[in-house]
């Protein structure tokens, strides 16, 4: 487990993240001041701080224009790290497949992953 | 990123010390429970309903998520296939492959469709993909897709869709086809009323709730004077109601009048949940009680989510209750209902159940359902005109292992269909005159025109082979008190 997946799921549980990933995906890009004043039960500061979770998690992507900065969706990062939930908890359902009773031992053999997606 | 319907497969595995039909043996025992995500099921078999509960925070802590859903292939020794439609429609497969001598490679592997990722993104935050403006009508649906509710929503998306398709196959409304959109409350008023806002947002006209009385007001409330119909497709405890916000579905009163009659004076225990569905229909329950000449001796009232009933039970036991009415939803209902089995509650008292739909029952299972009475609008086996014909269309659409059809999920399908035809004869009134059209032209009693705001019910009793109905209640007997039989 990385300590980037951590992060992504602690936004998961914040209301104030929730409203940021709204506001962007209804506004598409913005930056700080106009999440600020479209969020309005925190300050701008505060909103700076999840922001940089939300970056570092990789559901928002930052641009950087002089010296203004705008945010929004990444959704590309979103997936990719959906799919590191996902086999993440594939591979600790079978690291938990115990034989009880101490019937025999067993090997983990790491993980597997199938090759990319399949159309269907 | 693929924006391409598509469906991604994650796999893991792992080698373990023991033959295939050993390794096999361990999914969804009770000793090994755990090992594929606290497997559950009563049976391993084609069928059988199984439930297995995915951990949302990577270090295993917190609620997680019920993956719901059926067996639908079954190899002894060498495969299991779960066919699951919560939270998102997919496969999860494990193969039991030989590995040498007394040893076994155990391999799992998930196939997720665009609609599991979109449902993942959008748990954390990201909002769901805007549909393509195509000129369609749109509806919306919101289902519990996650949370206690889960279990009895289980179908609800998969009916809506149905009627929509047929809607669209018959021509559409007005000479448009019809879109519908669909959201996930999570058993979450707040987030129910968040998906309600957004369905208006893109155009909606109405939006159909296959939720809780809680996700009902929330979303009621958000959508006051937006034009947009709210209809509520579920059994509830009635109550305030306008030409902009329809309640269909059983109402306590007329199920407690069916389940209990003139019988000896009993000792009831009343388990519900602590928000209005449950404080509307105890109230009820008291005067059903009273007027049958019983008393109450209990009540416990729980949270929504509750998963341990130790202390319910405990207390339902001490009370000498000889009669327990359950108003617990969803994996609220399955939870006391498998504890009060175990407990030995069944011996002690007979227990009546509201929400007691074909899906919350498998969930339950049939040893600690056997005995439990409901009392609904729709049961898969009525024999109501259309039914079997609409059975027949579900499975020829979903599949064979497809989710049962329910009181709930069948209300959803025939709300649509009834909205429809209502939209069609005047689309450009506004949503109180559809309102008001939609409760005045109920009457019928086939699928697909059944009176929704005042059901006939049927009285029904688990067994071995699931609900069995022993009575039938019409809507004008309703009036009277029927016979709870021994």
């Amino acid at each position: 487990m990385d300590g980037r997946e951590d992060d992504a799921f602690d936004a998961l549980s914040d209301r104030v993240r929730r409203r940021i990933l709204a506001v962007l995906g209804e506004d598409g890009e913005l930056s700080v001041t106009d999440i600020a004043a479209r969020v309005s039960s925190v300050g701008r500061t505060t909103v700076s701080t999840h922001l940089r979770v939300l970056r570092m998690t990789g559901l928002v992507r930052e641009r950087r224009e002089g010296r203004n900065r705008y945010y929004s969706l990444d959704t590309e990062g979103a997936v990719r790290d959906a799919f590191v939930y996902l086999q993440t908890i594939l591979d600790r359902a079978v690291g938990d497949l115990h034989t009880g009773d101490g019937v025999g031992a067993s090997s983990p053999d790491g993980p597997a992953r199938e090759g990319g997606r399949r159309t269907g | 990123m693929h924006t391409t319907a598509s469906t991604t497969t994650v796999a893991a595995e792992r080698t373990v010390e023991l033959a295939p039909d050993e390794a096999f043996a361990l999914f969804g025992t009770p000793r090994a429970g755990s090992w594929l995500f606290g497997a559950r099921c009563d049976g391993v078999c084609p069928g059988a309903t199984v439930s297995l509960r995915l951990p949302l925070d990577p270090d295993g802590t917190g609620p997680g998520v019920d993956v719901l859903g059926r067996l639908a292939r079954v190899v002894p020794g060498a495969l299991l296939e779960v066919e699951h439609t919560q939270p998102w429609r997919g496969r999860l497969a494990v193969r039991f492959v030989p590995a040498g001598r007394r040893r076994t490679r155990v391999r799992v592997r998930a196939d997720v469709p665009r609609e599991g990722v979109d449902w993942l993104l959008h748990r954390r935050g990201l909002p769901l993909p805007e549909p393509p403006d195509d000129g369609a009508l749109r509806l919306g649906a919101i289902t519990t897709a996650s949370g206690t509710g889960a279990v009895y929503s289980v179908s609800a998306e998969l009916m809506a869709e149905l009627a929509v398709d047929e809607v669209n196959a018959a021509g559409g409304v007005a000479g448009r086809r019809v879109r519908l959109l669909t959201a996930d409350d999570a058993t979450d008023a707040e987030q129910a009323a968040h998906e309600a806002a957004r369905m208006a947002r893109l155009g909606c006209r109405a939006v159909f709730v296959n939720s809780t009385s809680a996700s009902f007001d929330a979303v009621r409330r958000r959508l006051e004077h937006t034009g947009v119909l709210v209809v509520h497709t579920v059994i509830n405890e009635g109550g305030r109601s306008s030409p902009t916000a329809v309640r269909f579905g059983e109402r306590p009163h007329a199920q407690l009048d069916a389940l209990i009659g003139p019988e000896p004076p009993a000792r009831w225990f009343l388990v519900g949940q602590a928000y209005v569905w449950s404080f509307g229909a105890h109230a009820a329950a008291r005067r059903a009680v009273e007027r049958a000449g019983g008393h109450v001796a209990g009540e416990a009232l729980v949270p929504l989510g509750t998963t341990d009933f130790d202390a319910t039970v405990e207390r339902v036991l001490a009370s000498g209750a000889d009669r327990i009415l359950s108003t617990l939803v969803g994996a609220d209902e399955v939870a006391f209902e498998r504890r009060c089995a175990t407990a030995g509650v069944r011996e002690r008292a007979r227990t009546i159940s509201l929400v007691l739909d074909e899906s919350t029952l498998a969930h339950i299972g049939p040893d600690a359902a056997t005995g439990l009475r409901t009392a609904l609008g729709y049961f898969q086996d009525t024999a109501l005109p259309g039914n079997a014909a609409l059975l027949a269309r579900y499975r020829d659409a979903f599949g064979p292992w497809a989710p049962p059809v329910t009181a709930l999920s069948e209300g959803m399908y025939e709300a649509i269909h009834q909205y429809a035809r209502v939209l069609h004869a005047d689309p450009d009134a506004d949503a109180a005159a559809h309102g008001r059209a939609l409760v005045q032209g109920r009457s019928g009693t086939a699928v697909g025109a059944r009176d929704l705001l005042r059901p006939a019910l049927y009285v029904a009793e688990a067994g071995r082979d699931g609900l069995e109905i022993v009575q039938q209640v019409t809507a004008r007997s309703q009036d009277r008190n029927t016979w709870m039989r021994q």
